[in-house]
């Protein structure tokens, strides 16, 4: 079973992807790294930020570490957000 | 020196100045002792040092550090409001201690100036004096000294950090909670890395975040309300939206809070980083001298109008400042290190037949940019999606910075 997310770019993310927010569709269970991987897929400019951005659903940090697995419904949101380093 | 009674009690002079957050309950006199007593480190004194600083001194933090090596520049006016016409050239550090004490923002309080670029060697002396350090510089490399040299001295560090309408805010390594490298434990490839002075900010963003910073220090210090600790506050200005991201509890195997730490001493974080310790742009040198030309040579050929092409590569609001008559423009994007627009080969393809040029005469096309980094990147794509036409491709040196200053005085900087 699949579903589609809203994914929300940040900073870095939006600049690379060039928009603020899309829709993914993504199966509703799956492990943090097939997340990943569906994501920067779907975003390839997104691969130079590869280790350094965190993904956050419905505004809470997903775990990158193991194997978690991610559960998601139709209109969930997902939060792509690398740091900002400017001051 | 303040002696223990003064330290135990407000003067008449700070109840008349305290009184509207003196009468708040949760924040009281034992508040505002609380603040009188804390020793607060400000680690950059630029767009979000500046608000910081002015509402902690305004506050009445006892003590408030102010590190920065740097000096006031005329561009840095629109975002660092503490700073003004007078103190361009002056130390950033100086200038916002005397603007505390010339506004007489508070008489009561002591600034302590430490004009320093903070590194592995001297960071440990300077914050182990502070009950807390606030995160407002503007570069990666600083912030991982401060995250590591916070987690070695166990000090909570307010972080904050804005670019373009972007700002976020979060504290680390507070009461258990995540440091940054739990949640960031690489730094990004050096070139992701935008500063604002390439990637710009609007200065009410910084003005925002670093107000923030101000408000999580007086909380921690006075143990009222809830803190930032393990949540991450993002700030969207172009849709004044903020949203709150639950972050993870601190990882058990983080390098340097972790349960066995291997970060045990500061590092070269510049090394870390593969970047400065500061948001200035490193100078490019990719090409042979073959493929450059000097900017007064490039005078002569306008002045003798011999046929060439000139691509001005800056993004579409750099080249609404201010731009070389004739040029073309071909914005590059930076990040995804690509010309935005692929038309341009048919355009220089006609004027290639325009001007009759062959390979033995071919049409010089040269590449211009803000400062003559960006286009030597250009310069090395177009050797080759050119190489079948008859132009030599050559790099403006120094860009429009080198045009305004060897050519045309007249020519504005940015
Ligand atoms: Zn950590």
């Amino acid at each position: 079973m699949g579903c589609e997310v809203r994914v929300v770019f940040f900073a870095a993310a939006k600049e690379l992807v060039g928009c603020r927010e899309a829709s993914l569709s993504v199966p509703s269970r799956l492990s943090f790294s097939e997340l990943k991987d569906i994501l920067l897929e779907k975003y390839e400019a997104l691969k130079i930020l590869e280790s350094n951005f965190i993904l956050a659903k419905n505004q809470e940090y997903l775990d990158f570490e193991g194997d978690a697995l991610v559960v998601f419904k139709s209109g969930d949101e997902l939060a792509v957000i690398p740091p900002i380093s400017g001051g | 020196m303040k002696d223990d009674y003064a330290m135990a009690h407000l003067s008449n002079a700070e109840v008349a100045r305290y009184g509207r957050q003196l009468i708040l309950e949760d924040f009281a006199v034992k508040g505002q002792l609380a603040l009188k007593n804390a020793s607060v480190l400000i680690v950059g004194c630029g767009g979000l040092g500046c608000p910081t600083a002015s509402y902690l001194s305004a506050a009445g933090v006892g003590i408030l550090g102010l590190v920065d090596y740097d000096c006031v520049e005329i561009n840095n006016l629109h975002r660092q409001v503490l700073h003004d016409e007078e103190k361009v050239g002056m130390n950033k550090a100086l200038s916002i201690a005397a603007s505390l004490k010339k506004q007489v923002l508070n008489s009561l309080i002591e600034t302590r100036t430490h004009e320093i670029l903070l590194n592995k060697d001297n960071a440990m002396g300077v914050i182990s004096t502070y009950d807390i350090v606030v995160d407002c510089s503007d570069n990666v490399p600083t912030r991982y000294l401060l995250n590591d040299a916070c987690v070695l001295l166990n000090k909570p560090l307010v972080s904050g950090s804005a670019l373009r309408y972007d700002g976020q805010l979060t504290v680390y390594h507070s009461d258990g909670g995540p440091c940054y490298r739990c949640i960031f434990p690489k730094p990004p490839p050096p070139y992701t890395v935008a500063n604002c002075s390439d990637g710009g900010v609007l200065g009410m963003v910084p003005g925002i975040i670093g107000t923030l910073q101000a408000l999580e220090v007086v909380k921690l210090l006075t143990k009222t309300g809830d803190t930032l600790r393990g949540k991450l506050m993002i700030f969207d200005g172009a849709s004044s939206s903020f949203r709150k991201i639950k972050l993870r509890e601190r990882r058990e195997d983080c390098s340097v809070c972790g349960r066995c730490p291997t970060i045990t001493e500061l590092q070269d974080y510049e090394l870390l980083c593969g970047a400065s310790a500061n948001d200035k742009d490193a100078d490019v040198d990719l090409l042979d001298e073959f493929d450059r030309v000097e900017v007064k040579e490039y005078k002569r050929i306008v002045d003798v109008s011999s046929p060439h092409i000139l691509l001005d590569v800056r993004p579409k609001a750099e080249v609404s400042i201010c731009v070389i008559p004739g040029s073309i423009n071909l914005p590059f994007n930076s990040l995804t290190r690509q010309v935005c627009d692929e038309s341009y080969v048919g355009q220089i393809s006609e004027r290639c037949v325009e001007c009759n040029s062959s390979p033995d005469q071919p049409l010089p096309v040269f590449v211009v940019c803000r400062r003559g980094n960006d286009s030597q990147i250009v310069v090395e794509t177009l050797k080759k999606t050119l190489e079948q036409l008859p132009v030599v491709v050559k790099d403006l040196k120094g860009g429009l910075h080198a045009w305004a200053s060897d050519v045309d005085p007249e020519f504005p900087v940015y």
